[in-house]
């Protein structure tokens, strides 16, 4: 049964695979320590580049040559490559948590494969996102999917179509679900999308609270638009979906959330140019297009918005305030000279030692349920934004 | 208004605010009352140099006169001097009467407070001060007798005096009648003092019982009595003004100079120099003491505290020592290992201080030991301090140390984890306590420093140990992987890259190649770990001789290592000695046959001349004779 593919690769897995095998073989053979090698995914690693839009992965590589500390990685490694191999082979999909008591099962059926055996879900999870490093693949190629959150969308205007994997299609209208969202779950980027009328924008809501507020409040049906909320730090599904919005329907897109250091990082970088930790899948993962709506530090003084202190006495503030200079730093993101708006947003942080929260907006004119409506749609028109 | 002012007596005081020195609760009665009867003891026997022998015995008789109390009976016997009965009253019933007062000596006891306050419990909770059987030297029987404490006048009374038969050459027992509640273990057990007690004094031997268990004795293992220093002059910027002068006031109708020459330490004819370009009258040198009035005292006073002197003599401190403190911490129970420190004194806030430590592992601890906190036993002038942990100098700089670097588990400004003991003995004339109960010492930062440094010091000998554990530890763990992981690794690799068996076999051949030799880096890694132990155990043997107590299999089975490293040490040593000494001995003959040879020359020299002379007169009396 033939899979969606998530983009267009080259590369035949379980050819790979047998070939990454047979090579560590032959180096055993020869009494010669086989080594494995897999992109170093860090942000040291990380390189930006505002004409590609995302991060993409340097010249560092992570090598796992066997020894006697390794040894059991790399039996791990093999051992699960070849789960995901049989999955790849039958066509099975399973999760990182299936996938875990699956490999339980069968230590547990095999007596000499105990040693193996896995005592938490994160130790399995490990050896999957290893297997992806060296392969260079997405997980999604391995047949092995997260249940992923956020995402969840509301529009008038815009028409979803999935070919499923028995070759039917499935047509959804987004219009005629009410207030229900339609949710992407995985490989977001093999939908087909359509627009009945011209959309005018696509608004990402960090908090998916606000972004079913505004839905209820009459935002979809009063605007050619798509609302989205996030839900936090993007998940790989909310990273594709926004990636195929920006591809397939070409219209802008912009990023609502709080102002802080946490958003601006882990959030809003991760949905625009991808992260550190998925170098080798950013470029199939991020939506470079996407703008930051704000909350700016304009609009706190325009709309006189209400803030928090960020103290260092307290820990989570401290680290808040740590991570926006360590991305000043180290972050070749912000760095970026085409950045340079959105660094000094983490530079006004820094100095004023203030957050405020997307939901502040509600305060501005508490007895009218459009005000945040409003002030977004002014902010676009206004292009207020990075 | 005036006709309300009352005086009152110390006892009175004292007889008020008993929790001011450590009888604050029926649990804490009961462990001070021994705990001054014992440090009298010891230090009474210390001043004679009798090796102590100590019997401690605690029983509960009944219920206490108080709520929530028990009658408890502590009797302390030793084999000390014994007292006078002219003594009797004024050690046990009479507070501040002391021989030790102020004078800066390492004493366990300093003010006179502790035993009165033990007898003043007795009588106020059972209507009895303490009974007493006193034998000196001198004696032919000895005195039983009741001590009381006349409060209003803080004197010591007699009561029941009888003479009686007692088969101890000289000595002393002490039986107390209080209420009181026992509790044997934790930081503020009687077991854990007596244990911290035979710890600091290995030259104890102590039998206890304790409420029904068995007696219990602990025999010494150090036939040494230490010397309390004697107690040194003191040192004038210790001093405040009103201490200064009243000082000056002993000194009668000396002049300046001669006191602070001969009241002090560290002033010489120099120093006094040194305070005349300070601005000190040449005048008041010569001028009697008698003369002088309060501003002339605080010109004086304030020439010295801007002179810099040296600092204060480190000769008045008492240390335990590395040898007897390792010897002494086997007392303790089973341990495997164990590492001791005894720093040099130094003077901290201006006082002499030494510091020791003693870390030991015990065997046979229960697997929650691991994760709780270490024993920390606090000595101050040998006396374990039990109370008030957390504000003390030396649980501060315990916490103060990265124990993890050392192989210890620590959570952050902690004490370390495991089943260790962490001793730390603070010795000084001078300990800043906290309170009169002398619970806790004070944290300044200098001795904080001072113990940190002990600490780390006794801490990297023990991480020897624990790395060697480790490595240990590894090699096993590595050895096991190869085992497991190998045969697997390979298997797999052949399914996927479907592969004949023959080169399935092969590459476990490889594979078990590979790793043989990861093992064998491993185990030399191993060996290095133990080198560097037995090299320290070495050191240790030759400056203490064997005290191995490592039950480690992989550590005795190094021992023959140790003697050898030791024995090629000794031998080492021995040939450069005797090297030396025979290099000496030849050039000292050498010496002397050239001596003997000159001396010969010259003899043979002078007879020659001798003969040369007689033959010339012979010839000239010959020629004469013929002429």
């Amino acid at each position: 049964m033939a899979l969606l593919k998530v983009r267009k690769s080259k590369i035949n897995i379980p050819k790979e695979a047998q070939l990454m095998c047979d090579k560590m073989l032959k180096d055993l053979e020869r009494s010669k320590r086989p080594v494995l090698t897999a992109v170093k995914c860090s942000l040291d690693n990380s390189l930006y580049n505002s004409r590609v839009g995302y991060l993409t992965p340097g010249d560092k590589r992570v090598k796992t040559e066997l020894n006697v500390s390794s040894v059991q990685k790399l039996a791990r490694t093999v051992f699960m490559l070849e789960v995901l191999l049989n999955n790849i082979d039958t066509g099975a999909v399973n999760t990182k948590r299936e996938l875990y008591y699956m490999a339980k099962g069968l230590v547990k059926s095999e007596k000499e494969l105990k040693p193996l055996d896995f005592e938490e879900q994160t130790e399995s999870d490990a050896v999957i996102d290893y297997i992806c490093d060296v392969l260079e693949v997405y997980r999604e190629e391995l047949n092995c999917f997260a249940n992923d959150r956020g995402g969840q969308t509301y529009s008038k205007e815009l028409i979803v179509t999935e070919t499923l994997s028995d070759g039917t299609k499935a047509t959804v209208e987004l219009g005629s679900l009410g207030t229900s969202p339609f949710q992407p779950k995985n490989k977001p980027q093999a939908l087909q999308l359509k627009a009945k009328k011209k959309i005018d924008f696509c608004l990402v809501v960090e908090s998916e609270g606000t972004a079913n507020t505004l839905v209820a409040n009459g935002f979809t049906k009063r605007n050619k638009c798509i609302v989205m909320g996030a839900q936090g730090v993007p998940s790989n599904a909310v990273r594709g979906w926004c990636k195929t919005i920006q591809d397939q329907l070409k219209v802008p897109i912009y990023f609502f959330g709080d102002l802080d250091a946490y958003t601006l990082q882990n959030i809003y970088r991760t949905l625009k140019a991808g992260s550190a930790a998925s170098l080798i899948r950013n470029s199939d993962f991020s939506a470079p297009q996407v703008r930051f709506l704000g909350v700016l530090p304009e609009d706190v003084k325009k709309y006189d918005l209400l803030c928090y202190d960020v103290t260092t006495k307290d820990a989570s503030d401290a680290r808040s305030l740590k991570k926006a200079k360590d991305a000043l730093e180290n972050d070749p993101f912000f760095k970026d000279k085409k950045n340079k708006k959105l660094a000094s947003i983490l530079h006004w942080l820094i100095k004023n030692k203030v957050r405020c929260e997307q939901q502040s907006l509600f305060s501005v004119n508490p007895k009218d349920p459009l005000t945040t409506e409003k002030i977004i749609l002014e902010k676009i028109k206004r292009g207020s934004y990075v | 208004m005036s006709s309300k002012i009352t005086t009152s007596s110390t006892a009175e005081y004292f007889a008020k605010n008993l929790q001011q020195v450590g009888f604050s609760s029926p649990l804490k009665a009961v462990l001070t009352t021994l705990k001054e009867a014992v440090d009298n003891s010891l230090d009474a026997c210390e001043d004679e140099g009798i090796a102590p022998e100590i019997t401690v015995q605690i029983k509960k008789v009944g219920k206490g006169s108080s709520k929530s109390a028990d009658l408890i009976v502590v009797t302390v016997e030793d084999n000390g001097p014994g007292l006078d009965e002219t003594l009797l009253p004024k050690v046990f019933g009479e507070y501040l009467a002391s021989s030790k007062f102020g004078r800066g000596q390492c004493s366990r006891g300093q003010q006179g407070i502790g035993i009165s306050a033990a007898t003043t419990w007795a009588q106020l909770t059972n209507a009895q001060g303490v009974k007493v059987i006193s034998k000196t030297k001198k004696m032919r029987k000895a005195i039983e007798a009741i001590i009381d404490v006349n409060i209003k006048g803080n004197k010591g009374v007699i009561k029941n005096r009888k003479s009686v038969d007692w088969d101890k050459p000289h000595g002393l027992k002490a039986e107390f009648r209080i209420d009181g509640r026992v509790q044997l273990n934790g930081d503020g057990g009687i077991l854990t003092y007596l244990e911290g007690t035979t710890l600091v004094n290995p030259h104890l031997t102590l039998n206890y019982k304790l409420l029904d268990h068995d007696w219990v004795n602990i025999g010494r293992v150090s036939e040494f009595v230490p010397q309390v220093p004697k107690p040194t002059l003191p040192h004038p910027h210790t001093m405040k003004l009103g201490e200064f002068m009243t000082h000056a006031h002993l000194f009668g109708k000396l002049t300046l100079k001669k006191f602070l020459t001969t009241g002090f330490s560290r002033i010489s004819d120099a120093t006094i120099k040194d305070f005349t370009k300070k601005g000190l009258k040449r005048a008041y040198l010569s001028q009697p003491l008698v003369k002088f009035n309060e501003t002339d005292f605080k010109e004086v006073f304030r020439v010295i505290q801007d002179t810099d002197l040296a600092n204060p003599t480190t000769r008045s401190v008492l240390v335990v020592g590395e040898e007897s403190l390792s010897k002494s911490i086997q007392r303790l129970g089973d341990i495997d290992f164990f590492s001791v420190m005894t720093r040099k004194p130094k003077i901290c806030d201006f006082k002499p201080v030494v510091v020791e430590v003693a870390i030991a592992r015990f065997l046979n601890k229960s697997q929650d030991a691991e994760s709780q906190g270490v024993q920390l036993l606090r000595f101050a002038n040998r006396v374990p301090l039990q109370f008030d942990k957390a504000s003390c100098a030396i649980t501060k700089a315990v916490e103060s140390v990265t124990w993890r670097s050392y192989g210890l588990a620590q959570s952050k400004n902690s004490l370390p984890q495991g089943p260790y003991v962490i001793a730390v003995s603070v010795t000084s004339p001078f300990i800043k306590f906290k309170n009169a109960s002398k619970e806790t010492i004070d944290a300044s930062e200098e001795l904080v420093e001072e113990i940190r440094r002990a600490l780390m010091q006794a801490g990297q000998k023990l991480g020897r140990h624990i790395r060697r554990e480790n490595k240990a530890a590894d090699l096993e763990r590595k050895i096991a992987y190869i085992a497991k992981f190998g045969p697997i690794l390979v298997d797999g690799l052949a399914r996927i890259a479907k592969a004949p068996k023959t080169r399935r076999n092969k590459a476990e051949e490889g594979l078990n190649k590979i790793l043989g030799k990861d093992s064998k880096e491993a185990e030399n890694e191993l060996k290095q770990a133990e080198d560097r132990l037995t090299a320290q155990k070495a050191k240790q043997k030759e400056k203490f001789g064997d005290l191995s107590i490592d039950k480690d299999p992989a550590v005795q089975e190094s021992k023959p290592a140790v003697k050898a490293t030791t024995k090629k040490a000794v031998s080492k040593k021995t040939t450069s000695k005797v090297v030396k000494k025979a290099s000496k001995k030849v050039v000292k003959k050498v010496a002397k046959k050239t001596a003997k040879k000159k001396a010969t020359k010259k003899k043979v020299v002078k007879k020659k001349i001798a003969k040369k002379k007689t033959t010339k007169k012979v010839k000239k009396t010959i020629l004469r004779k013929k002429k």
